[in-house]
């Protein structure tokens, strides 16, 4: 492997994180600013894949409205899960939600005439059957690379997913900057100080939990987009926790932090593809891939230990009791 | 007329009965103290009033409506706001913000105002600010305005709590302790401004207060509960001379 990569794969690691900062998104306003310990949040960005496509190829529905459906059947995912949910604990609310995103990948596990099963959206139409859910897709990254003069598909991936990063970066940071964000904040602080205002905090954690399953669905639409195929397994609890990942990296209760901390992220996932010098390269690349996991671990640590509070965080607010 | 109507009210945790068969009555424009020794029931007769702790029986009437089996926001919301024995400040939040979450009906606080009416928004916010400030000077808290209210001491988070539910236009304000820890000089003056909303607001007071000279002084009618039930009910002077009150302070002497 060599240590200098191709701009192809550094335009995909930009995708990537464009991906992650969407998704990350969604966890800075349920987790940084109401507080609400969803572990669950990758079931959002399978429902809004598995949707767009289901309704794609087995429905005839077009895309674009396929795709809108998708962010609306992972609302009311979301309200489903809150509903029940919501009054528990923290702690047990957590549990829950963990319990609910698995439920989702193995519904897409195991229902195979729905979803196409562990073989994943290849299988969709059946067997033998070439059915692509993103056909629409590619015509309009086609027509949108013609329109910018961009070199290569990966390049316009790179600005249609950072336009829409920036867009719900922009409207989120309106969102949260209001009255609204500030209530989210307070329940985050003390539920009953603000049910004792007059806050209603149940319908605002069902408004936080709402906004983060259409934050979901939109990453997982992107990610169906850039891959053209995925299966159940792209959608394992793991997802989740690099979200929790990049958010408190970048700074817990800050919007642009999330970006930042995608990109951070990415670069140190992506980079350290590249360790091929010693000690490295003591190491065969099978034990080298397992040892690039330990490295990012220990470069996280290390990152906390000298800023906890993240890159964007104040220091000042983790002490305050 | 009443505004307040608490009849034949228990719950019970475990086999202690904390609140047993209460009733009370609090007038409208009135400052009532209620008073009685630690683990009296005070505090859970005040979860119950506002919707934070069920009870097992009784009724509890606001206004003429009954709010016992409404949700705390929505007691809140009608009009009846109450602070913490230990004061809720949201630490990671500045004191200015603190104080305009209370802002009550404000359109910001809707998702779909924000960007549909930004313009109503804003001019609503700047109108809160405006009050917030105003009540962050009456305790004394300008300074502090920008500053995370986890700074605050404890005292301070007490007024701060103060400036809070003032700020949510309430009629009937429960007070849970609200001169423990202040020092005495701002105990003194939150007083006066319980005295001063009083008079120009017409907003009731009901408090849960342990410096007796100071209950006496101030309110109109003092309720004593006693092992959770109420023992009388009286202006200061009646309340003073009742042997029962004597008693259930400095225990039977039968």
């Amino acid at each position: 492997m060599s240590t200098i990569a191709s701009g192809e794969f550094w335009a995909f690691v930009g995708v990537v994180a464009g991906i992650y900062t969407i998704f990350g998104l969604g966890v800075q306003v349920q987790f940084g600013y109401t507080g609400l310990l969803n572990f669950g949040h990758v079931a959002f960005m399978a429902i809004g894949a598995y949707t767009m496509a289901i309704l794609t190829v087995k429905t005839g529905l077009g895309m674009w409205a396929a795709a809108v459906c998708a962010i609306g059947v992972s609302i009311l995912a979301g309200l489903l899960l809150g509903l029940p949910t919501l009054r528990l604990r923290a702690d047990y609310f957590a549990i829950t939600t963990i319990a609910f995103s698995e439920i989702v990948r193995y519904v897409a596990l195991n229902e195979d005439r729905l979803t196409g099963g562990s073989q994943g959206t290849i299988n969709l139409a059946g067997a033998g059957s070439a059915v692509q859910y993103d056909e629409t897709w590619q015509r309009f990254q086609t027509r949108v690379q013609g329109w910018l003069h961009l070199g290569s598909k990966d390049a316009t991936m790179l600005v249609l997913v950072w336009s829409a990063a920036l867009v719900l970066l922009i409207l989120l940071h309106m969102a949260l900057r209001s009255p609204w964000g500030r209530v989210l904040r307070s329940i985050r602080e003390d539920e009953d100080a603000a049910a004792s205002l007059g806050k209603n905090v149940f319908s605002y954690k069902l408004q936080s939990l709402a906004v983060g399953a259409v934050l979901g669905a939109i990453a997982g639409l992107f990610y169906a987009w850039q891959f053209r195929f995925f299966s159940p397994d792209d959608f394992a609890p793991l997802v989740t926790f690099f979200a929790y990942t990049v958010v408190i990296l970048g700074g817990t209760a800050r919007t642009w932090a999330v970006p930042v901390g995608a990109i951070v992220f990415g670069l140190i996932f992506a980079g350290t593809r590249f360790f091929d010098f010693p000690p490295f390269s003591y190491f065969d690349s099978a034990e080298r891939a397992y040892l690039r996991l330990a490295v990012i671990g220990v470069i996280l640590i290390v990152l906390m230990a000298f800023r906890p509070q993240g890159l964007f965080g104040k220091r000042e607010e983790m002490v305050l009791e | 007329m009443s505004l307040l109507e608490v009849r034949g009210v228990t719950r019970s945790f475990g086999g202690v009965r904390a609140v047993d068969n209460a009733s009370f009555d609090v007038a409208a424009g009135s400052i009532t103290a209620l008073i009685g020794p630690n683990g009296a029931g005070k505090s859970s007769l005040f979860n119950i009033v506002s919707g934070f702790l069920r009870a097992e029986r009784g009724s509890v009437t606001f206004a003429g409506r009954t709010i016992e089996r409404r949700a705390p926001h929505r007691i809140a919301q009608a009009g009846l706001v109450r602070t913490f024995q230990t004061p809720r400040a949201l630490t990671k939040m500045s004191v200015l913000e603190n104080v305009l979450l209370a802002a009550p009906h404000h359109p910001g606080e809707r998702l779909g105002r924000v960007f549909a009416t930004p313009r109503t928004t804003r001019s609503h916010e700047s109108g809160a600010e405006r009050e917030a400030r105003r009540l962050l000077k009456l305790v004394r808290l300008d300074r502090q305005a920008d500053d995370y209210a986890g700074t605050l001491s404890g005292g301070e988070r007490k007024l701060l709590d103060f400036a809070r539910v003032l700020m949510t236009e309430p009629r009937l304000i429960l007070l849970d302790e609200p001169m423990a820890g202040v020092n005495p000089t701002l105990g003194r003056q939150l007083l006066e401004h319980i005295v001063e909303v009083r008079g120009k607001r017409g907003v009731t007071f009901l408090l849960i207060e342990h410096d007796l000279d100071l209950v006496m002084r101030a309110s109109d009618t003092v309720v004593v509960m006693n092992e959770g039930r109420i023992l009388t009910a009286g202006t200061p002077d009646e309340v003073r001379s009742d042997e029962r009150v004597v008693d259930a302070y400095l225990g039977s002497h039968t």
